[in-house]
């Protein structure tokens, strides 16, 4: 190249040459790159195989080939939890994806429609949930993430229309709603899971079963305390060309687009952050006790945001009372939304031991023995704990005096269980095996209507401004 | 070299630059395109330097976003084309000067500002996407089109055209 221009032509002069005639030499030069864009073509195509080998390879088995009698799913509900549980059961084999339906045509439906494609299911879209149960006769099961206040329609009339059901919790934004949803379960004979997904999850199973039920490390559980901090988020929010229709916004029980897309915060749709993320955790709370609460008390307000499109609490502290038949137990839980800071997790203490427990990998699940506690060197060979990392001493500087009411710091122990899969899989895929007959639901209806019970008073006792009692009907159906 | 202008062996060299410059605005743009859910909300968010406030408001909103989001895929791809091809190279290298330097603003590596995503090298003022906007402006101010590329084919029809009227 560079020798057939140094004959002289001075093109490499760019923009110094003036009209002068196209030649063979121009014409080719001019096209000299072009090469390089099919070169281009090419890798990017070899790039794409890979990609799309990828999700082959993580893509589930299908029915056949795992053996298993295939279940045909619909996800109603196509937002960020429709997505959180999709991505999940992609992974779970024997699933076949027959449909989606969300209002939001426009955007959120597109995207996942657009997804399960890649992954070869043949997917039908729809905006009404029941033009879809009419339609997809072959169904087996529905798994729904639609807002709370949709729940018990949307799960109610999927049973009665003979599909099993997976339910986001929390299970209703009312008892009412909660109590329709157990009735319907009931009546229909078809399976309905909450969303509780830690009571699938194995570091919670272990705890459970292992650590408090048969080991009972913790001794006498007296206080429990838990949180979930969350950082500052602006509003979520849309483009215009994606705007839902009002008509259609007010059909589905929104008033415009902002409350579409933050339902969570509106009194009537959601139940707030003590509801989105408390129910999880107070959830465990009940669980590991193995006695609903008798008493609550809570304070909570609008601390940060505007109370005109916030209008549930933004941070709630919460005291429930536990009459468990070893005694007392004082629970607490703080949810605030201004400070992410030390996230989340759930902390039993007990007159042996103290377990540390998130289904956040940062916390994972530790326990601390008290020095008064008798030795887990059984339960460490048992493989239960690990061995203890002895707190260091600090260094003792000569300002530090040691108070000798003090107490010695407590040994810690890791349970050394870590779920590598998404968190809801291993809850989605207990479901899935209850479908097939081979497992019992970790959570059924009554479950999660005890969880509602509790979580939902919680606002009830903010409003009330006292200390309000929990009789046993209450969490009777 | 004479009066200032190159001789084929640099030319050569350019053109390699300005191609393999290309490519890389071409992939960027279309990696994004192709993504399902691919938004510079995230990239926007981690902003940082004296103008962080204003590309942190642009990610905020959507409206704007989306069309930040649409002007980034497509015009990284069509830089990248016209690049590569050595179509209209002024023209693209003013266009890919101007979206990195909003990249180089986005995360400047000003003295006592730091990146929270850990960064593969270390930067001192100068980072890749300041030498990738250096190189830019020497395919700009060479016009490599012009020796190797559609614009010779474009120049010459052109020209013709104005030395017949």
């Amino acid at each position: 190249m560079a020798g057939e221009d140094d004959k002289g032509k001075g093109a490499g002069r760019a923009g110094a040459s003036g009209p002068k005639k196209l030649d063979r030499r121009d014409v080719l030069k001019g096209l000299s790159t072009v090469p390089a864009l099919g070169l281009f073509g090419y890798a990017w195509q070899k790039q794409r195989q890979y990609q799309q080998a990828r999700i082959e390879a993580a893509a589930a088995q299908p029915a056949a080939a795992a053996d298993l009698q295939e279940i045909n799913v619909a996800i109603l509900g196509a937002g960020a939890q429709g997505q959180v549980l999709t991505d999940a059961m992609l992974r779970i084999p024997g699933l076949r994806f027959r449909a989606v339906c969300d209002v939001w045509t426009e955007y959120n439906q597109r995207r996942l429609v657009n997804q399960l494609k890649k992954f070869k299911h043949e997917i039908n879209a729809y905006e009404d949930y029941r033009e879809m149960l009419d339609k997809e006769k072959e169904l087996d099961a529905v798994v729904i993430a639609t807002p709370d206040f949709w729940h018990s329609p949307h799960a109610v009339d999927c049973l009665k229309a003979g599909k099993h059901v997976y339910c986001e919790k929390e299970m209703s934004n009312t008892l009412e709603g909660a109590r329709a949803m157990v009735a319907a379960a009931r009546e229909t004979g078809k399976l309905l899971q909450i969303g509780h997904q830690r009571r699938s999850n194995p570091r919670y199973l272990h705890c459970y079963e292992k650590l408090l039920g048969e080991a009972k490390l913790l001794g006498r559980i007296v206080t429990i305390s838990g949180q979930w901090n969350r950082a500052v988020a602006p509003d979520l929010g849309a483009p215009d060309r994606y705007t839902i229709p009002e008509a259609r916004l007010k059909q589905y029980g929104f008033k415009d687009m902002h409350q579409f897309r933050n339902w969570r915060w509106y009194k009537g749709l959601g139940g707030g952050p003590i509801v989105d993320l408390g129910s999880h955790q107070i959830d465990i709370y009940t669980w590991f006790l193995g006695v609903n609460p008798s008493h609550v008390m809570a304070s909570g307000g609008q601390l940060y945001y505007d109370p005109k499109t916030h209008e549930w609490y933004d941070t709630v502290m919460a005291v429930y009372d536990y009459d468990t038949p070893a005694g007392p137990v004082k629970a607490f839980y703080q949810t605030q939304t201004t400070n992410g800071s030390q996230g989340y997790f759930e902390n039993f203490m007990g007159d042996q031991g103290t377990l540390l427990i998130s289904e956040s990998e940062t916390y994972g699940a530790k326990l601390y023995r008290d020095t008064n506690a008798p030795a887990w060197d059984t339960w460490v060979q048992k493989g239960y704990v690990s061995a203890p990392k002895v707190q260091e001493m600090k260094e003792k500087d000569d300002a530090a005096v040691t108070d000798v009411r003090e107490s010695v710091s407590p040994d810690e122990h890791k349970v050394s269980i870590v779920l590598r899969d998404p968190y809801h899989q291993p809850h989605l895929q207990n479901f899935f095996d209850a479908v097939r007959g081979k497992a019992k639901l970790n959570c059924p209806p009554e479950v999660g209507f005890e969880s509602a019970v509790s979580v939902l008073k919680v606002n009830e006792a903010i409003e009330a401004k006292s200390r309000l009692s929990f009789g046993p009907e209450d969490f009777h159906v | 070299m004479v009066d200032g202008k190159l001789s084929s062996g640099p030319m050569v060299a350019i053109t390699v630059l300005r191609v393999a410059i290309g490519w890389h605005f071409l992939y960027e743009g279309i990696a994004k395109l192709t993504s399902a859910s691919w938004s510079a909300a995230g990239y926007l968010k981690q902003a940082r330097g004296p103008f962080a406030g204003l590309f942190k408001w642009l990610a905020g909103e959507p409206n704007l976003l989306a069309n930040a989001d649409l002007i980034t895929m497509w015009g990284l791809t069509l830089v990248g084309i016209l690049l590569i091809l050595g179509l209209f190279t002024r023209l693209a290298s003013l266009g890919g000067i101007g979206f990195i330097v909003l990249f180089y603003l986005c995360n400047p590596p000003f003295v006592g500002y730091f990146y929270s995503i850990p960064a593969e090298g270390s930067y001192l003022i100068v980072n890749k996407n300041l030498v990738e906007l250096c190189a830019l402006v020497v395919v700009l101010v060479t016009g490599s089109g012009r020796f190797a590329g559609l614009d010779r084919i474009v120049h010459g029809l052109v020209g013709r055209r104005l030395a017949r009227k």
